[in-house]
């Protein structure tokens, strides 16, 4: 028993420990002699196979669930993979779209620093790549987190927050805009802080001012800087709101909103066709698939009163009021900013220099301007803007005339540079706030603009307005007329200023001032194009405005702009035919007015405008040629020479023949023979002008022309020879075809005149007069009388023996062309050979004493042997034309003894094929002829 | 003979012995001719069905017949110029005319001088009434057509200018015609211009809906009645048809020739003035400068008829026959007022006749509200028809049908007697 007591006391032994010696080690202690390292896993070794990654071979889904890790290096690098990632494949993006906005969306309002500006850098790219109509499922949720981080408890995220907006401004204005109720509350919360201590709340409300800017210490950067970004962010998101606004159309908005050339394009696309077009394409026209039977929305008849919905006018900005409710909370605030940033400068100025600002103060103050101007263009319709315009009068006009207008021409102050360091830390600063640097001479444009929008419309309280109203004209008459350059945007603000202040203020002499201060700048020499057509522009928008303002009406200015039109238009020639085409709009709508002035400088200038060599009509593009020949309709008096010119325009070939055709009726219009005309209009052209222009047109050829051609001699024209008894020029192609064209239509005209008879008679003295001696005639001219006289010519009347003559040399020489023609036979000259052989048959079977006359020149015994292939040719051509026959059987004598010759002289040689066919033809004709005469002896003849 | 039920008013410049002369539209057999003087363009106007106006070629007198009195003027209407074109509204409440750059606006039943429209810059060449009359359109020589709101226009406030409703102001030269389409409001507007172009626009909106560019001047212009074809009369005498809702049926179209009723009416001359289409929508008349007018089937495009004049055509216009235009026996209802020169004039006049001042301007005003009545009216009227033909209760039907048997039970034997009556009368030895 002892000894198995002994034994287990061996099991636990006590271990005795002395003083001085090491204490043993513990049988069950862990050895802590190793060193740890931290195992990276930067790359992962098991690929991700299932998709593409980046080059730490992470896969989207796990970058994606790495942003929710706690650490925040760890979130920063899985956005940076995450960015590489969708730069590399952005196919993932389309996949992924949703998982990847919520996830990005939710580290915005991260605490640390860099993963927040990690994560502004994805969204900015994701926005670069996703259109706006793919993230508007999304976008609620996008801002939501944006409203979170704008309002969220630490400045530096809010800060941030800006740059986020930011992004979403830059790319997607119009889905930010849907929904602006939250975000402008988000921006007052930046700015300011709401006052509802107890009390005192129920007696502001009424006020409407509850609201104070706050001022926090802690940021990062001065509280006027901070407010600068806020307010730049305000400014943006409203125009985005504005842009948003579907354009209304009318005087105001058009003309302080868009170039004042744009007249707001309606909601039907209409239909422009073109007749030809019609006819020939196969697709249908329909019309009514644009209207239907309701009234487009643009109508401005109303079937029903539209319903107000109820809830909805505090949420957005679509009502009057609840722009105006907005509008009551923000102005006092910007007026707050705005006194601040002056007394800020004037603490350190003496008062006679008040006016002189620092570049920041300077930025608040432009920023507070625009967004008030862009507070007035919320208002979703005309009549409501200027219900607006009212209120804000009523309201705050005591208040901007006296911050505003106090020290009002502003200037730029010359900052000291003797602070390096300081500036250098505030140029660093205002690097973060990334406000552009503001010129004053915007500033107070700016300020005119929101000015004058307050002015009044009826000389009502001149007194009242007058003395700030002054200040304002004086600075815009001034920076006009002075020749301060000007950016495009200025001037198109200037100019806003101007027709507004023209407008309301209805004075003559006010309105003088204002237009010629306009004019001043106008008549600058270097002018870029845009700015140009803006100033068009302008005035013409003002010209067009004439009507319901009488001191407009006879506004010396105008009168004097529009005269120098035309000198402009020829001045500027080809150069530029943009500029042209503004001009020959605004010359049209003039001219449609009757306007004398410009009537008048029309007449004088238009014979340079129209000269066929380098007038405006030949140069410009084939628009500005129809405008120009519209234009033609509205001239008092068309002289000769401009006849001469026009003529010549229409021959020459530089405008199409189409164009030549309608500036043809367009002067048949004019003249007294046309039989249109509706009230007293008196004609513009003599009957004796306008004749000889048609028949000049006809010739197609001026008489100097004519003239060179004939002492040019041979080497162009083709020789005369006895079967052309005519040495005929032969025109190109193209000149042939168009002068073809034209000779239709002065056939036309001519026509229409009234009587055929007396018509004829005058083209028969002209051609007796002025053509009958010429030895070399152009082809086109030849064909193109020999149409005229056949289509004008009636049966009661006898050409003299003169003309008659000179048509049948005309005639047997085309004749003879066209055998050469023939022979070279290529296809092109087809639509020529047509138009010359209808011409020369329809003369002959018209004029049966042409072709007698034709016949007679044919003398065999004249021709020399290879010309006698050529007449048989002839011959059994006009045999074989129907039409003809019976013409030839009266003169079947004068016919049989030329076969007869032929056959004599062609005897020498061996019978041809030319001679078989001739005598062949003319046997058919006879007998055909013969046996018309006597019936069904010929018949027999025949067999 | 019948009395036709559709006539074609003509006139034209030239006649030395009738003004204007009426046609059967199916024989082209002349009916009736108007004497004195000849009318210019666009102003030949029937008013109410009572009476016919037109104004003096290049006078500035209206003259005015009743209907049935085809030898004798009624009454001159002195203008202050001469009038380059007249419409009167189709209810016969208002005549309009143009007189140089003004349009002036006669009531009918007083005679007065409601406004003058001086809103045109140059000559007013063409005026047109919706058939409503809520509305009218004036085109001139400034490329502008201006619609007008009648309601606006009459308003007695004087220091307004009225204003136009719409400017239309897409031509680049003179308007030479317009026409306006049916259905009020709603209709269609067509312009036809010397730029060579016919514009189609929507009233309501005043937004343009088709542009038709053109190889010549377009002289005149047209609907037919649904508004299918445009027709076009060109400066060279063509007449040019526009399709304006083409069936695109493509097993129809393989097999045609020709190119969608895109198609040209040959024949005239010169000019064509005027144009009108019958109220089926079959015959087209047109007047021409040639100094003839023709008509035309308009499914096949031939001239059916040529109708030959002593002068340019000025105005040619298919109607339906006025009631009384035949029988010279009968008055108008209400006769014609002298009608005044000035703005007014009856202030001065008969200021003491104690007269009350009717104006319509309400009832056009509130139209919105009758369209929508009328369409609510229409649909439940459409609604009952169907109701009662597809869920007619049996029960009703048939007490109808009883009752309908009875009726005719009794017509036959009114007839009967009446049968009886007349044979016996026949029968009976004088």
């Amino acid at each position: 028993m002892k000894a198995k007591k002994k034994k287990r006391q061996d099991d636990f032994q006590k271990v005795k420990l002395k003083v001085g010696k090491k204490k043993p080690k513990a049988d069950n202690a862990t050895n802590t002699n190793f060193r740890t390292k931290g195992i990276h896993l930067s790359e992962q070794l098991k690929r991700d196979t299932s998709g593409p990654t980046t080059h730490r071979q992470l896969g989207i889904n796990d970058l994606l669930s790495q942003l929710h890790h706690y650490n925040a290096n760890v979130k920063h690098s899985a956005l940076l993979g995450l960015k590489e990632l969708l730069s590399l494949t952005p196919s993932l993006l389309e996949q992924h779209l949703s998982r990847l906005l919520s996830e990005v969306a939710a580290v915005f309002t991260d605490k640390d620093g860099n993963v927040r500006v990690a994560a502004t850098r994805v969204l900015r790219f994701i926005a670069q790549c996703v259109p706006a109509e793919r993230v508007a499922p999304f976008f609620p949720l996008l801002s939501a987190h944006l409203s979170c981080a704008m309002t969220h408890i630490e400045t530096a995220i809010q800060e941030d927050s800006m740059k986020y907006l930011d992004v979403l401004l830059e790319h997607y204005p119009a889905l930010l805009a849907a929904r602006p109720a939250v975000l402008l509350t988000n921006f007052l919360e930046l700015i300011s802080h709401r006052q509802n201590s107890g009390g005192a709340k129920k007696a502001q409300e009424v006020k409407g001012t509850n609201w104070a800017l706050s001022v926090s210490i802690d940021r990062t950067v001065t509280s006027q800087q901070w407010r600068l970004s806020v307010l730049l962010r305000l400014g943006r998101f409203l125009q985005a709101v504005v842009e948003e606004r579907p354009v209304e159309e009318g005087d105001m908005s058009v003309a302080t909103e868009g170039v004042f050339g744009s007249t707001g394009e309606g909601r039907l696309k209409p239909l422009f066709l073109n007749w030809e077009e019609l006819t020939y394409s196969k697709a249908g026209v329909k019309v009514y698939e644009h209207s239907g039977a309701k009234p487009t929305p643009r109508s401005s008849y109303r079937l029903r009163p539209e319903v107000a919905p109820g809830g909805a006018v505090g949420e957005n900005l679509d009502s009057a009021e609840a722009v105006q409710s907005f509008a009551a909370t923000l102005v006092p605030l910007l007026l707050e900013v705005w006194v601040e940033a002056s007394a800020s400068d004037s603490s350190w100025n003496s008062t006679d220099s008040a006016h002189l600002l620092t570049p920041d103060a300077m930025s608040v103050m432009f920023q507070v301007l625009s967004i008030l101007q862009l507070l007035r263009k919320l208002a979703p319709q005309q009549e409501q803007q200027e219900s607006l315009d009212a209120w804000f009068r009523k309201e705050y006009l005591g208040d901007f005339k006296q911050h505003f207008m106090k020290n009002f021409p502003y200037g730029t102050q010359d900052t000291p540079k003797h602070k390096k360091k300081v500036d250098l830390k505030r140029s660093k600063q205002s690097a973060a706030v990334s406000a552009p640097a503001v010129e004053p001479l915007a500033l107070n444009i700016t300020l005119c603009q929101v000015m004058v929008s307050l002015g009044q419309r009826q000389g009502l309280s001149r007194e009242t307005d007058g003395d700030w109203l002054t200040l304002l004209r004086t600075f815009v008459r001034d920076t006009l007329s002075t020749g301060v350059k000007l950016s495009y945007r200025q001037l198109h603000m200037l100019l806003g200023t101007v027709w507004k202040m023209v407008l309301t203020q209805r004075s003559k002499t006010l309105t003088e001032d204002l237009l010629a201060a306009v004019y001043v700048y106008y008549k600058q020499k270097n002018l870029t194009l845009q700015t140009r057509s803006l100033l068009l522009s302008f005035y013409s928008k003002l010209y067009l405005q004439e009507q319901g303002h009488t001191h407009l009406a006879r506004s010396k200015v105008l009168c004097r702009w529009l005269a120098s039109l035309p000198v402009q238009l020829s001045q500027l020639g080809h150069r530029n035919p943009f500029l042209s085409e503004r001009l020959i709009l605004s010359i049209q709508a003039a001219a449609a007015r009757g306007n004398k002035d410009l009537l008048n400088s029309l007449q004088t200038q238009a014979c340079r405008l129209y000269d066929p060599q380098e007038g405006v009509v030949v140069l410009l593009p084939v628009e500005s040629q129809q405008r120009m020949v519209q234009l033609l309709y509205f001239l008092p008096k068309m002289s000769q020479p401009l006849l001469a010119n026009l003529s010549c325009c229409c021959t020459a070939g530089r405008i199409s023949a189409g164009l030549a055709a309608s500036l043809i009726r367009i002067i048949h219009l004019r003249s007294s023979l046309s039989g249109w005309s509706v009230g007293s209009q008196e004609v513009a052209l003599q009957d004796v002008d306008y004749i000889s222009f048609l028949f000049s047109t006809l010739t197609g050829f001026s008489s100097d022309k004519l003239a060179s051609l004939q002492e040019a001699g041979d080497e162009s024209a083709l020789p005369c020879s006895p079967l052309s008894p005519l040495s005929l020029y032969p025109t190109p192609l193209e000149q042939f075809t168009h002068h073809w064209d034209i000779v239709e239509e002065v056939c036309h005209c001519l026509e229409t005149l009234g009587s055929k008879s007396q018509c004829f008679d005058i083209l028969q003295n002209g051609i007796c007069k002025y053509l009958t001696k010429l030895a070399v005639v152009p082809d086109s001219m030849a064909a193109g009388l020999l149409r005229a006289v056949s289509r004008l010519l009636d049966l009661s009347v006898l050409p003299i023996e003169p003309v008659l003559r000179f048509l049948s040399q005309c005639c047997l020489s085309l004749l003879a062309l066209l055998i050469t023609l023939q022979q070279e036979a290529p296809t092109e000259t087809n639509h020529k050979r047509e138009a010359i052989w209808g011409a020369c048959i329809l003369a002959l079977s018209t004029v049966p004493r042409l072709l007698r006359m034709v016949l007679q020149l044919l003398r065999v015994g004249d021709l020399s042997e290879e010309e006698l292939p050529q007449l048989g040719q002839v011959l059994s051509m006009l045999l074989q034309h129907t039409p003809l026959h019976n013409q030839l059987l009266a003169n079947t004598a004068l016919l049989q003894e030329i076969i007869q010759h032929l056959t004599r002289y062609s005897r020498t040689a061996t019978r041809e094929q030319w001679l078989t066919d001739l005598l062949y033809c003319y046997s058919l004709t006879v007998s055909h002829g013969s046996s018309s005469h006597r019936g069904n002896m010929g018949l027999q003849d025949m067999y | 003979m019948a009395a036709p039920l559709e006539v074609i008013l003509t006139s034209d410049s030239g006649s030395p012995l009738w003004n204007s002369t009426v046609f059967d539209l199916h024989s082209g057999s002349s009916l009736l001719s108007y004497r004195g003087g000849n009318s210019s363009a666009r102003t030949l106007v029937v008013l109410r069905g009572e009476f016919l106006l037109s104004a003096q070629l290049g006078k500035n007198v209206i003259n005015v017949w009743e209907i049935q009195r085809k030898d004798q003027l009624q009454q001159k209407i002195l203008c202050p110029g001469v009038v380059t074109c007249l419409m009167a509204s189709p209810n016969g409440l208002f005549i309009a005319a143009g007189v140089a750059e003004a349009v002036y606006l006669w009531e009918v039943c007083t005679g007065k001088l409601l406004s003058i429209l001086s809103r045109h810059y140059q000559d007013v060449t063409c005026l047109k009434f919706t058939d409503d009359s809520s509305h009218f359109v004036s085109g001139g020589k400034d490329n502008l057509a201006l619609v007008w709101s009648l309601s606006s226009v009459i308003q007695l406030d004087l220091n307004h200018a009225p204003e136009p409703r719409y400017v239309l102001s897409r031509h680049s030269l003179p308007i030479t015609d317009l026409h306006c389409g049916l259905m009020g409001v709603q209709a269609r507007v067509a312009t036809a211009s010397l730029d060579q172009t016919v514009k189609v626009w929507e009233l309501s909106s005043g937004e343009l809906l088709l542009s038709v560019l053109f190889d010549v001047e377009i002289m005149s212009v047209t609907f037919d009645p649904s508004e299918y074809f445009l027709f076009c009369g060109g400066s060279d005498g063509n007449i040019f048809q526009v399709s304006l809702c083409s069936q695109s049926l493509s097993r129809d179209k393989s097999f045609q020739s020709d190119n969608d009723g895109n198609q040209v009416f040959k024949g005239h001359r010169n000019l064509v003035t005027c144009l009108s289409v019958s109220m089926d929508g079959t015959i087209l008349a047109s007047g021409s400068h040639d100094e003839t007018v023709r008509l035309w089937d308009i499914q096949s495009k031939q001239s059916i008829r040529c109708l030959t004049h002593k002068g340019p055509v000025t105005n040619v216009v298919i109607m339906t026959a006025p009631a009384n235009m035949f029988l010279p026996d009968t008055r108008p209802a209400v006769p014609l007022p002298r009608f005044s020169r000035h703005l007014h004039a009856s202030e001065g006049d008969v200021g003491d006749a104690g007269e009350v001042c009717v104006r319509l301007g309400r009832y056009t005003q509130e139209e919105e509200e009758t369209y929508l009545q009328k369409a609510e009216r229409l649909n439940s009227l459409m609604n009952a028809v169907t109701d009662k033909s597809v869920y007619g209760d049996g029960e009703n039907t048939k007490v109808r049908v009883a009752e309908l048997e009875e009726e005719v039970q009794t017509l036959k034997k009114i007839n009967k007697d009446l049968y009886d009556f007349s044979s016996q009368l026949l029968t009976k030895p004088t």
